[in-house]
């Protein structure tokens, strides 16, 4: 029971640590405050679960179909991105998120099956009964496989995110991050690093999306809702971004914060208030006493 | 003319809202997402006011102070301490944004998530040409072309509103003249916090609220500053209106549900094409005025 609850949890933390690792990529290394995260995040779960679902396709050829389509849809982000900076820039993020959580929600018609051109969605009821990942024949149906599945795939995006940031690439991000226009003098197209940065970025949080839609089996739009934004927000901004560490360190806070809350006894309608005030208790005392994160090498601006 | 009657309205209430948020952003450059928790704040506390008085103008007389004294202690107690640290604007940002989440989840706590409304009963109707008008409509068209009159006065007759207007565009110099920022800077958070008490409480009136319903409507406020123009005080204005009108089109020619797609959409356009806005002077976007 106990290992359950701890496999659970460490299933969690594999999702988190790969949204946390991608956003650091975006907030951390470009210097772009985004809330459109969870957007992508979602369109992950959704593409996942309706070509599986619909099409009845396995979890490998679904999961590179979600990659390829939130790495395209980044374009909505990154092609504002070009002109705007600052709270401007922060602020087309929020627009395309206020448009992907209408399309997931409205998006829907009670009378055309799932899955077709008129009812894509399902609007706010969600999509329920997502196959559990088929990998070569081989179906994941309990939670310790999954735990294998998923650690395998966080590892692979956090290696992923490790060499990016440590080859030159990564370094010309950061050039760009402290100065964008002494790094255009240098010849370094700014502009194409944007829009690489984030469709990576958004490709690697839609397979965070798959994993969760694959491992919860139902979806709704609240997924994509601008508070799951600011909850992958914070993560990040509380464990500290522009290196590697901050962000693994955010995802454990943010997971072992409403755990120890269950410890409390409190009713759960409480509990789950209690949480959400106290992420953003931490967002302002962090804004106060440490601007960096607990372990963040740069502070945002 | 219905359709054009009711964006009217609605563009209104979003106006006094983008006041609210303008009366900070200009003087202080804070983006004041707290703005969002107060509105969600007033008509709780206006309704628990009224039931224990039972008398609508003392809950106002109470809920307005404790609102804008709110909005005071915000400034006094988080952004002020930040600015003398010299932060970013991205961390005045965030962390407003958090004493929004902090505000939401207190008020969900004492009263509950379930949609309430301050009016009981049903509502009258007027019938003004062809078109109907609600009763707690003619109240938000006439409160709110009255403030934003009081508003204008404010700005453009009162040494208050020249003083602000001074704050907004040269902050430095106004400190050299002897006046003291700091001061200034709470009774603009003061101010917004009335705005921003009467457009919630007004909206309530009208459609009811919910503890959700804060976010959404300061996002639209801000989209209207946008639109209107961000570097002026009577843009905000023009660009509610504009969206309330595009807003109550939406309705009629599609589905309520796209509106807030439509907002956003609007929103883009006006980043990409026409960045100052409809009032503002052509700057480059990431100017900042000193």
């Amino acid at each position: 029971m106990a290992m359950n609850y701890i496999i659970h949890l460490l299933i969690y933390f594999d999702i988190y640590v790969i949204v946390a690792l991608s956003l650091n990529l975006v907030v951390g290394y470009c210097g772009m405050l985004t809330l459109v995260h969870a957007g992508f995040y979602a369109i992950g779960g959704y593409a996942y679960a309706l070509l599986t679902l619909v099409l009845g396709w396995g979890f490998l050829p679904s999961l590179l179909t979600a990659v390829m389509l939130a790495a395209t849809l980044s374009l909505a982000v990154s092609l504002p991105a070009w002109r705007l900076k600052g709270d401007f820039f922060v602020l087309a993020t929020l627009a395309v998120q206020a448009l992907i959580f209408s399309l997931l929600y409205n998006w829907s018609d009670p009378n055309a099956p799932l899955g077709t051109w008129n009812n894509l969605t399902n609007g706010p009821f969600g999509i329920s009964g997502i196959p559990k990942p088929k990998i070569l024949g081989f179906t994941v149906t309990d939670s310790h496989s999954f735990f294998l599945l998923a650690t395998v795939l966080a590892v692979l995006c956090a290696f992923i995110v490790w060499r990016l940031t440590s080859s030159p690439w990564g370094r010309v991000l950061v050039a760009m991050r402290e100065d964008e226009l002494a790094a255009r003098n240098l010849g370094k197209n700014t502009r194409m690093l944007k829009v690489q940065a984030l469709a990576i970025a958004s490709g690697l949080v839609s397979v965070a999306g798959t994993l969760y839609a694959a491992y919860v089996g139902y979806l709704d739009p609240s997924s994509a809702s601008l508070e799951e934004s600011i909850l992958m927000l914070s993560m990040v901004i509380v464990g500290g971004v522009g290196n590697f560490r901050g962000p693994v360190i955010g995802a454990i806070v943010l997971i072992a914060v409403p755990e120890l809350l269950r410890f409390l006894d409190l009713p759960d309608a409480l509990a789950a208030n209690l949480r959400l005030a106290i992420y953003g208790l931490l967002l302002v005392l962090m804004m106060h006493f440490r601007p960096q994160g607990i372990s963040g090498k740069y502070r945002l601006s | 003319m219905q359709i054009i009657l009711n964006g009217l309205i609605f563009g209104l209430s979003i106006a006094l809202l983008a006041i609210a948020f303008q009366l900070v952003y200009l003087p202080t450059r804070v983006f004041f997402m707290g703005l969002a928790g107060l509105y969600v704040l007033a008509p709780y506390a206006g309704m628990a006011i009224q039931q224990a008085f039972g008398f609508w103008p003392v809950s106002l007389l109470i809920s307005l102070p404790l609102v804008s004294g709110l909005s005071v202690l915000f400034e006094w107690a988080n952004h002020a301490p930040l600015r003398r640290k010299g932060v970013s604007d991205g961390a005045h940002l965030i962390s407003s944004l958090g004493l929004y989440i902090i505000l939401v989840q207190v008020v969900v706590m004492i009263w509950g998530n379930d949609p309430k409304t301050l009016r009981t009963g049903l509502d009258s109707a007027f019938h003004l040409g062809d078109s109907v008008l609600t009763g707690s409509q003619l109240l938000i068209l006439c409160v709110s072309t009255i403030l934003l009159i009081i508003f204008l006065m404010i700005l453009r007759v009162t040494n208050l509103g020249l003083r602000l207007r001074a704050l907004a565009n040269n902050p430095v110099q106004f400190a050299l003249y002897g006046y003291n920022i700091d001061v200034y800077r709470l009774l603009a958070f003061g101010l917004s916090g009335v705005f921003v008490t009467i457009a919630s409480l007004l909206t309530a009136y009208d459609i009811g609220y919910t503890p959700y319903t804060g976010l959404s409507a300061t996002l639209l406020a801000v989209v209207a500053v946008i639109i209107g123009g961000r570097n002026s005080f009577v843009g905000p204005i023009a660009g509610a209106l504009m969206l309330g009108m595009i807003r109550a089109q939406v309705v009629w020619h599609f589905s309520a549900r796209w509106q807030d797609a439509v907002t956003f959409i609007v929103l883009v356009l006006f980043l990409l094409i026409r960045p100052e806005g409809l009032f503002g002077q052509k700057t480059r976007i990431e100017a900042n005025i000193l």
